[in-house]
């Protein structure tokens, strides 16, 4: 697997809500945006100034990237989730949802983004944060994606003890583990500082998946259930268009985008 | 009023940072800490401190790899990485039940920073990344039966049971399929047991319920459990077994590195 390598190198600003004690430009902005939002219960990301792996230009006349994920072959056949806990509320089984495939042939759940791509349009200033919720012993949504500064809502739907434990997908490393111990639970946290691909587990309920793309960069699209995707306001040029499923791995196109213009890059994936 | 504050705030914030400089300032050698490692260490830690050195295949649980910087006994939140006190602290009291044994005699103060600073080496997310702020441990309430009643029932509320069990044994429903950040199996602490790896006073209970167990399936309840629910439940866990001390008296939290001669 492989994850985005760029990393941003310093020069979050972080503005506080709780007052201009704290440095303005921090080296540590991972530990400053958790201080923050334990000291002042809310952060605001005002501003993100990307130095070296993300420049923001104005984007006046970007051109559109759209297209449709398929699979290269027959959906594969995944046997049911079998519950071994909580039957009484999780029910038997569950369907597994590796491989989400529509009627045309559309796979849900992948996500595309362009790779490496170096200057665009801001990223979103939003501090609004994305959300998991554990619903029906299951996590949902399963893939989604997000930028680096946003916030996460984890919260509780289900009566039974669950865990939301997000990890380095390629290292398994901690990011934190917290316990959603009653339904209607819920709780904000900050996403890592720097852009990585994180996975989600519940340790109470093992089945329990979930994946997070963070990004310092706003030109990724997650497909719906008809498989499609649009990923706009790119600016005129050529670039590596990645598409990732959590089983069939990844697939890179090239794609050249003129402006003011819509290209269509259709992909199919190898299923795995 | 306001402008006294706003001249006195910053004062007082040079003078904690200087403080904190102080402390920070008494560091490990790490090229001394190496000397050490190799002789102390590298038989289960491996010479890489990724945890596979030649007597790992035979430890239960394996020894920690140092590669990621995750560690469960710490002062820290959930995620955090941990001080170097929190390290120097495991070298101190080894780790019960496990073949980490104690260094407290053989290692002096010096040595085991200097150690300390070697293991940090290992994990790249030393150099960029710091830990977090203390958990704050507020005064234990003295132990009481009304107060192990209360933690009997916070105990259901929090579903400890889904992993500990009923009975607290560690046989809970999800107990069976646990693995840690490497993939290795991991139980459920049997808590009627009456030992706790990182120490058997409320304080240290007190702490593994806010910050969890980084790298295992132990997770934070700082977002959702209250400082009087997570005494009771400490008072709770405590009556399980007679081996574990109790606060009868309510006395006041003694310091975590205050260790017994």
């Amino acid at each position: 697997m492989r994850l985005i390598g760029n990393r941003i190198k310093g020069g979050i600003v972080i503005e506080f809500a709780a007052g201009p004690y704290l440095p303005k430009a921090c080296r540590k902005p991972r530990l400053l945006a958790r201080t923050a939002a334990v000291v002042s219960g809310t952060l605001l990301l005002s501003q993100l100034a990307l130095a070296d792996s993300y420049t923001v230009i104005p984007v006046t006349n970007g051109g559109t990237i759209q297209g449709t994920v398929k699979l290269a072959g027959p959906t594969p056949t995944i046997a049911p989730i079998v519950v071994t806990k909580n039957q009484d509320y999780c029910g038997e089984s569950i369907p597994n949802p590796v491989y989400v495939v529509g009627k045309d042939g559309g796979v849900q759940n992948v996500e595309v983004y362009l790779k490496d791509i170096t200057k665009g349009k801001a990223l979103p200033t939003d501090p609004v944060a994305i959300s998991l919720v554990n619903t029906h012993c299951m996590f949902k949504p399963r893939v989604q994606a997000a930028t680096v500064g946003q916030q996460i809502t984890i919260s509780s739907e289900d009566p039974v003890l669950h865990n939301t434990h997000p990890q380095n997908a390629e290292t398994n490393a901690t990011i934190y583990n917290i316990a959603l111990p009653y339904k209607g639970f819920s709780v904000t946290k900050p996403l890592p500082a720097t852009p990585e691909l994180i996975k989600v587990k519940c340790d109470a309920h093992e089945w329990m998946r979930a994946w997070i793309w963070e990004f310092d960069q706003p030109y990724f699209a997650t497909t719906g259930d008809d498989g499609k995707f649009t990923i706009k306001d790119v600016p005129p040029g050529t670039y590596t268009l990645v598409a990732w499923q959590e089983a069939a791995g990844e697939k890179s196109v090239s794609v050249t985008v003129a402006a003011g213009k819509t290209v269509t890059a259709d992909i199919q994936l190898q299923p795995k | 009023m306001a402008t006294r504050i706003a001249t006195v705030l910053p004062a007082l914030v040079t003078l904690m940072l200087v403080a904190g400089n102080a402390r920070a300032q008494e560091v490990g050698d790490a090229t001394r800490g190496k000397v050490v490692y190799e002789q102390y260490c590298v038989l289960c830690h491996g010479e890489k401190g990724d945890g596979q050195g030649h007597f790992s295949q035979d430890t239960t649980p394996v020894p920690r790899d140092f590669r990621q910087g995750t560690y469960k006994w710490r002062t820290t939140p959930s995620g955090s990485l941990p001080t170097d006190a929190d390290l120097e602290r495991v070298l101190i009291t080894g780790l019960y039940g496990t073949s980490m044994s104690s260094l407290r005699t053989t290692l002096n103060h010096q040595q085991r920073l200097d150690v300390v600073a070697y293991i940090k080496t290992f994990s790249p997310r030393f150099k960029t990344d710091k830990p977090e702020p203390a958990i704050v441990i507020p005064p234990e309430p003295a132990y009481t039966a009304e107060s192990v009643k209360r933690g009997a029932d916070v105990y259901d509320k929090f579903n400890c049971a889904q992993c500990h069990g009923d009975g607290a044994e560690g046989d809970g429903p999800s107990a069976d399929d646990l693995t840690d950040d490497w993939g290795n199996p991991i139980v459920p602490y049997d808590l009627t047991e009456g030992h706790i790896k990182c120490g058997d006073g409320g304080p240290e209970i007190y702490r593994v319920f806010i910050g969890g167990l980084n790298g295992t399936p132990m997770p934070s309840f700082a977002d959702s459990i209250s400082p009087a629910e997570a005494w009771d439940l400490v008072h709770y866990i405590q009556s399980l077994s007679p081996t574990y001390p109790k606060n009868l008296t309510g006395a006041p939290n003694k310091p975590i590195d205050d260790f017994p001669p």
